[in-house]
């Protein structure tokens, strides 16, 4: 449970957003504001929809999680491949932690579905199960209240914070 | 690492994303709709919109830029520093005749606009543990390719076989199957085509303003174009072909050649041909397939034109300066059948053979002082004598006159005219006539 209200109330169909078949890209930065990047596999939102689970490998992230453990703060973007339509979060509290089994079956159904969504748009499923790979028997999550939300499509709207007229 | 050894990543198959971060801390992820390489060290990303990305690179330069290997997924971590924004000049071209390619394969090309091509330097480069492919075997060896079509061009004797041997070498060592060769206007406003292959219509003849479309653009800017995707922005002479098809009554007489073209051209690659810093003209190749030219294929035609280019400047000097003896006159040959009428324009120096236009321009002033020449008598001809002639004027001292006889002797064939050119030797060449003409001379004030 979050330890304060969340400044962002995602709704249902954020939720399903976020936890479809989208690339997930993390960014964090760090005591000298230089940022840092990693792909995430798959994410989960809790049933009060206050925090968001991100499912990372760690030997692809270990400046990323020196930096969260740091000063939590991050920023991530949410994107469909095929319609391009994004979605960023940010928070400020992010906390870094070992995967359970229920978090490897999670990421295994998010594989199997962006193999199906990158093969929309002709990338061959050998490239995005490799894209994928991974060692899941030292998988982390990343998890963290989303403290604000933006439009994150690509256009003159990107950036415009989530709820806010365009 | 060296920004080389993974450029493949940033030919925008898969997109680039970056990170950066604001001066109160909070970091940022953007996806990048356009990266190019500049060097080993150095690349540059378009600004398109005044967003997040924009406001933190001005204040905190450094940045992480994710890229993805299209063939193997293999993933690498660059740390960037912003430089600075360019908003004219070669890059900057270069970058938003690439956009317009990107921006109408997504649909987007009213939102797509280049604002400017920022430049970063590349600090470092990681690669993201994981488990890629094995890269596959390249399509073929470019290195080779271009050894072999250096072979070609160094064994060419005069301009005509030094163009032949260029589009053979696209043809049979880079499997290009559409190409053509531009050369500039002595005037250095407009480029004509001299050579093509894989068109239904050869498109001889042909003229682009500088500055307009992938290739008035790529010779305007001095800098190859590189289109990997179908682009309606930049798809030079579509409008004039389209005009010519559809000629009216009114434009019967038409003097524009329509230039050649794919109707469906998906990629594109238009590439400088200079002379030290003298631009000279415009190799392009192009393919009905997304994405056929990398940055390898520009490497080795931008290599190529560079040689097709000291070529063409040696051939044009050795032209003038032959010294091979004129051959003895031959016997005019029969003319025989009806008379065609000839006539020429002062105007614009346009020539028709009764209703059908031939050629405008030099070329068509140096036909008609070729045919009045011919009434008086005369059939064999040196190209310096040509340069020297009033009554053609050419545009420049440096004008390149044997491309303009190429050009006239290809479109006389063509046509199917009467009359042909012939080259005799080195700088020498005959004009021959089939059929009894008669030459009408119309005075400037009266348009074709």
């Amino acid at each position: 449970m979050p330890a304060r209200p969340p400044a962002v109330q995602l709704d249902a169909e954020h939720v399903r957003f976020v936890e479809g078949a989208v690339s997930i890209i993390v960014a964090a930065r760090d005591a000298a504001n230089a940022p840092e990047l990693v792909r995430a596999q798959g994410c989960r939102v809790s049933r009060d929809r206050g925090q968001v689970q991100l499912f990372v490998q760690s030997a692809q992230a270990q400046a990323l999680f020196d930096d969260l453990r740091r000063n939590g703060r991050l920023a991530v973007v949410f994107t469909s491949p095929s319609t391009h339509r994004s979605l960023q979060l940010k928070g400020d509290d992010a906390s870094i932690a070992r995967a359970r089994p229920a978090d490897l079956a999670r990421v295994a159904a998010y594989r199997a579905a962006m193999v199906a969504e990158l093969g929309r748009i002709g990338i061959s499923e050998a490239l995005a199960l490799a894209l994928l790979a991974g060692d899941d028997a030292t998988l982390s999550v990343v998890a963290f209240t989303p403290a604000a939300a933006f439009v994150q499509t690509p256009g003159p709207d990107a950036g415009r914070p989530l709820g806010a007229a365009p | 690492m060296n920004l080389d050894a993974i450029r493949d990543c940033l030919d925008g198959s898969i997109p680039g994303v970056m990170a950066t971060c604001a001066p109160d801390g909070t970091p940022n992820v953007a996806y990048l709709s356009q990266i190019e390489y500049l060097d080993g060290s150095h690349l540059a990303l378009s600004f398109q919109f005044f967003n997040k990305t924009r406001h933190n690179i001005l204040a905190n330069p450094q940045a992480r830029l994710l890229l993805i290997h299209p063939q193997t997924a293999a993933m690498y971590r660059l740390s960037l520093r912003y430089l600075r924004t360019e908003t004219e000049g070669p890059l900057f071209e270069r970058m938003r005749a690439k956009l317009a390619g990107i921006a109408s394969h997504v649909g987007m090309s009213e939102v797509f606009r280049l604002k400017g091509s920022d430049v970063y330097r590349v600090q470092a480069i990681e690669q993201v543990p994981g488990r890629p492919l094995p890269p596959s075997p390249p399509r073929r060896n470019l290195l080779a390719a271009v050894r072999h079509g250096t072979q070609r061009l160094a064994a060419a004797a005069d301009l005509e076989s030094l163009l032949e041997a260029m589009l053979a070498s696209l043809r049979e060592d880079f499997e290009v199957r559409h190409a053509m060769v531009l050369l500039l206007d002595g005037g250095g406003r407009k480029l004509f085509t001299v050579a093509s292959c894989g068109y239904e219509q050869s498109g001889i003849g042909s003229e682009i303003p500088l500055g307009e479309g992938v290739i008035g653009v790529a010779a305007r800017e001095g800098t190859p174009i590189r289109i990997a995707h179908m682009t309606s922005e930049y798809a030079y002479g579509r409008a004039i072909r389209e005009a010519v098809a559809q000629g009216d009554e009114a434009d019967r007489l038409e003097t524009a050649i329509p230039p050649p073209g794919l109707a469906e051209s998906r990629s594109q690659l238009a590439v400088p041909i200079s002379a030290g810093r003298r631009l000279l003209g415009v190799l392009y190749v192009e393919s009905p397939q997304d994405l056929r030219f990398g940055y390898d294929d520009e490497d080795a035609l931008v290599t190529l034109a560079a040689q097709l280019g000291l070529a063409i400047n040696l051939f044009r000097d050795a032209a003038e300066s032959a010294a091979e003896p004129a051959p003895a006159q031959q016997r005019r040959r029969r003319v025989a059948g009806p008379t065609v009428t000839v006539r020429h324009y002062a105007e614009n120096d346009s020539v028709f053979f009764g209703d059908d236009y031939l050629i405008k321009g030099v070329a068509g002033a140096i036909l008609w002082a070729l045919l009045r020449d011919h009434q008086a008598g005369r059939s064999s001809f040196a190209n310096r004598e040509l340069r020297l002639d009033p009554r053609i004027r050419l545009p420049d001292i440096s004008d390149n006159l044997e491309a303009r006889l190429i050009l006239l002797q290809r479109r006389l064939l063509e046509r199917e005219a009467c009359v042909r050119l012939e080259k005799t030797g080195r700088g020498r060449f005959r004009l021959c006539v089939a059929r009894p003409l008669q030459l009408v001379d119309v005075p400037a004030g009266t348009r074709p």
